[in-house]
């Protein structure tokens, strides 16, 4: 592929033209709900026609091919045309497919690879009107192409519009006398025949050349000359139009043989409409041709063919290089300050110098946190006074410096349309996906990982959450299931629910499946709570599909989906009822990059728990807990928590140190799981900076990285699940 | 010469630009659609308006016909810039008072040539 056009112009393109791609799948599922929807028909027209002409410019062939094909069919749909149906569908959305495809491509620097020729020529067959599938000629287009005889169906081929529009032209040419163009076609006998015969010879190419346009602007503005007053146009061309009768017919006849017209004969139609034209327009010209008189003067009436080469001998040469040449410098200067220009507003940055800034304004958090610490010990006012103005200006810079790498959820759910809708029609089910919350906004490296969990668990949904229609119906329920996907900030997470009116699970299918599976011994899987059965589906290995389809159930995506959580410091929980439905709940923090804790110290090192996962904080009687099943549980509020020493873990010669009578007990929460950690003291809340652990640490499990805290200690992070897990 | 563009994508508006700068012409302003245009056109002192067709909002052909109906604009030469030279699209383009069209993709060259085209006839 040619890729000599400026590169940041091929860059530009590839983002710009790849936000139209992804509106456009979206708009494409939409459609399907409301073929109708004109507004949406034109924007899909739009979104390919914008794409072609760009790719057009970057000499991207296999591209432009394409996507005039689509735009071709949208071009017979919103021209009511042709209805949209599924078969249409189906190309359509594989065309879309073949395009993302080439921009990958594009990005990769690859030879382009063209849509297949079936699909193209399948997309061609839908542009073409629905009339001729069916033979049972549309009603728009056979009224005035009955009477014609050089139409045929290549013409409505493509220009289905023009015999339209052409009579409209006609009709507006015809100067109020004959308005309506049944009563026109009527009346004047063989003008009208002729008028058809005009409206079929140009009609046939339907591209204009560039001679045929200099011709129609000088039959509309005299030859050579440009008039600004519009409203005389039309009038000083009607009567030669519509007067054109026998003269026309004869040379459209000329024409008439093949479908394509000529330049030549285009000039030639033109001489004779003009030419011969001439004694009835000046008939005409005393009724309807006050403001443009100089229209038929100008004209002269037997060579309307010279035109071209006439006009540069008019004023041309003159007016040649002074005018279009270098007229730039100038009257640049003056007409500058006339008007506000607006500039561009927006810049594009990428993202790695956001993630730049983002890291700095996190060791400008870590300074602020220290010299708050400083400053609250120290007497000096002024002291005080500077570092709390530095807390007010570090804050709102990591708040603007946060806002710029924020993007809507869109991003993620735009792709969900498009994914349920393939997965129904491949299952044969009938799915509603409802969206809300679209617009929250959260950090881009987040909306990039949440992508893939979010895709599985959507699919999930479909395939084994709602039923077929048949057995939805036989339940009592619509036919028609519901997968809603919301999204919404609470507090500094956002909130990301998955819920479906399907089958739900059913515990009891679990607890035998997770025996079978050998993950539990009969009598564990028994004292499983529900909650705890539910949770069995992030276990690796875990399907309850006795079938593999290809859409899901082989068992390697829940545990993933549940790992990519936790990496993102987020939390995942299902919960479900039998026969209503499931509900899966996801909570991510809004950023990566700077994480609230709670900062607790275990002996005299501070550890960082992520405020994620703290539920409560509450100090405890240590005398009070109880032993169960060999372990150390708590009750609160009649709720069995196990109880975890972690200093006996974390910190060196701790393991058999003695039990403390009273402790800091913190709940914390992972899914759906609840356990307690003793402390021994609590710091507070501090907002910290991940720092990766060095080599020698990396991987130590229960550890997600480091910090600086404000007294300029270094604390470690802990991942409660690897700690868990590795630990409990 | 001062030229406003008008195009719903701003590559293509960054395109056409560029081509306008070959040319010499440096004084260029840029709108995402008719109504952005108009406001601009009817405070802006322009020489020159490159227009697409196809935008949302307004759409090329209704500002030229805004633009032809504005007494102090109605003079203002229009290119207007399209995707195929339909001559139904053409005619009814050229009715409403447009002085050229370009078919995308085009080069500066053709550019160059239908603004010089636009000039002789104005002159």
């Amino acid at each position: 592929m040619a890729f000599d056009a400026d590169e940041e112009i091929l860059q530009d393109f590839l983002v710009e033209a790849g936000e139209i791609l992804e509106k456009l799948s979206e708009q494409l599922v939409d459609l399907e709900r409301n073929p109708d929807d004109s507004d949406l028909l034109n924007a899909i027209f739009r979104g390919f026609h914008t794409v072609k002409g760009g790719a057009g410019f970057l000499q991207l062939d296999a591209l432009v091919n394409c996507c005039h094909s689509a735009e071709n069919v949208f071009d017979t749909l919103r021209n009511q045309k042709r209805r949209v149906d599924s078969e249409l569908m189906d190309v359509v959305l594989e065309t879309l497919d073949h395009v993302n495809a080439m921009f990958d491509q594009v990005r990769n620097r690859d030879e382009l690879i063209p849509a297949p020729d079936e699909l193209i020529r399948a997309l061609d067959g839908f542009a073409r009107p629905a009339s001729e599938d069916t033979a049972d000629p549309d009603e728009a287009v056979s009224e005035d192409s009955d009477d014609t005889p050089f139409q045929d169906s290549e013409s409505d081929d493509q220009g289905d519009i023009t015999d339209e529009e052409f009579e409209r032209l006609l009709d507006a040419l015809q100067d109020g006398r004959q308005q309506n163009a049944p009563a026109a076609t009527a009346a004047i006998g063989e003008g009208s025949a002729a008028a058809d015969d005009l409206a079929v010879a140009s009609s046939d190419n339907d591209d204009i050349t560039d001679d045929e346009f200099e011709a129609l602007l000088d039959n509309l503005h005299g030859k050579g000359q440009f008039s600004g007053a519009v409203d005389a146009e039309p009038k000083a061309s009607k009567p030669k139009a519509a007067d054109t009768g026998s003269p026309a017919s004869a040379g459209s006849s000329a024409s008439g043989s093949d479908e394509l017209i000529s330049d030549d004969e285009f000039e030639n139609l033109l001489d004779e409409l003009h030419g011969k034209g001439k004694s009835p327009t000046v008939a005409a010209t005393g009724r309807d041709q006050t403001p443009a008189d100089k229209t038929p003067n100008d004209k002269t009436p037997k060579k309307p063919a010279a035109k071209p080469s006439a006009k540069p001998a008019t004023t041309g040469n003159a007016a040649h290089s002074p005018s279009a040449d270098n007229p730039a410098p100038t009257p640049a200067v003056p007409a500058r300050d006339g008007a506000a220009p607006v500039a561009e507003t927006t810049v594009r940055v990428d993202t790695k110098r956001l993630d730049d800034i983002m890291n700095m304004v996190g060791e400008l958090v870590l300074v602020r946190n220290r010299l708050q610490r400083l400053g609250s010990n120290s007497e000096d006012e002024h002291m005080q006074k500077a570092v709390s103005n530095l807390d007010v200006v570090t804050t709102d810079l990591q708040a603007a410096v946060m806002q710029t790498r924020m993007q809507p959820i869109k991003k993620v759910f735009g792709r969900f349309p498009r994914v349920v809708r393939d997965l129904a029609r491949s299952l044969k089910k009938e799915i509603n996906l409802v969206m809300q919350g679209e617009d929250t906004d959260l950090d881009k490296n987040l909306v990039e990982a949440l992508s893939d969990p979010l895709v599985h668990l959507v699919r999930n949904s479909v395939d084994h959450g709602i039923e077929p229609p048949d057995v939805r119906e036989k339940a009592g329920k619509p036919r028609v299931g519901l997968v809603k996907l919301s999204a919404e900030q609470e507090g500094d997470h956002i909130l990301l629910v998955i819920e479906d009116d399907g089958a739900g699970m059913d515990p009891d299918k679990l607890r035998q499946k997770a025996v079978e599976k050998g993950l539990y011994e009969q009598d564990a899987a028994d004292r499983l709570s529900k909650n705890d059965c539910y949770n069995l589906i992030f276990a690796a290995g875990f399907s309850t599909k006795d079938q593999i389809s290809d859409v899901s159930g082989r068992g390697v995506g829940m545990d993933v989906v549940k790992t990519k959580i936790g990496q993102l410091n987020g939390m995942i929980s299902v919960e479900s009822e039998l026969g209503k439905g499931s509900r899966i709940v996801i909570k991510v923090p809004l950023t990566l990059a700077i994480m609230p804790t709670l900062m607790i110290m275990l002996g005299d090192q501070s550890f960082a728990l992520p405020l994620v996962n703290v539920v409560e904080i509450f100090h405890l009687d240590l005398s009070k807990k109880n032993i169960v099943d060999g372990r150390e549980c708590i009750v609160v509020r009649d709720k069995v928590f196990p109880l975890f020493h972690i200093k006996r873990w974390l910190i060196k010669g701790a393991a058999n140190a003695p039990q403390p009578k009273n402790g800091h007990v913190v709940i914390v929460a992972m899914g759906t799981k609840r356990v307690g950690f003793v402390v021994d003291q609590l710091i507070g809340q501090e907002e910290v900076v991940i720092k990766p652990l060095g080599r020698a640490l990396l991987g130590t499990p229960g550890m997600a990285g480091a910090t600086i805290t404000g007294d300029g200690r270094i604390a470690l992070i802990i991942d409660v699940p690897s700690l868990l897990q590795h630990y409990g | 010469m001062k030229i406003l563009i008008v195009d719903d994508f701003s590559t293509m508006r960054r395109i056409i630009k560029n081509l306008l700068r070959d040319l010499g012409f440096t004084n260029t302003d840029e709108a995402d659609d008719g109504n952005t245009a108009l406001p601009m056109l009817r405070s802006g002192k322009y020489d020159f308006l490159v227009t697409d067709w196809n935008m949302p909002g307004m759409s090329g052909i209704d500002l030229l016909k805004e633009v032809r109906a504005d007494d102090a604009l109605k003079t203002l030469p229009v290119l207007m810039v399209t995707a195929e030279a339909k001559r139904d699209q053409i005619v009814a383009a050229a009715q409403a008072g447009v002085n050229g069209y370009v078919v995308k993709p085009f080069t500066a060259a053709v550019l160059k040539e239908k603004i010089e085209k636009i000039f002789e006839r104005i002159q």
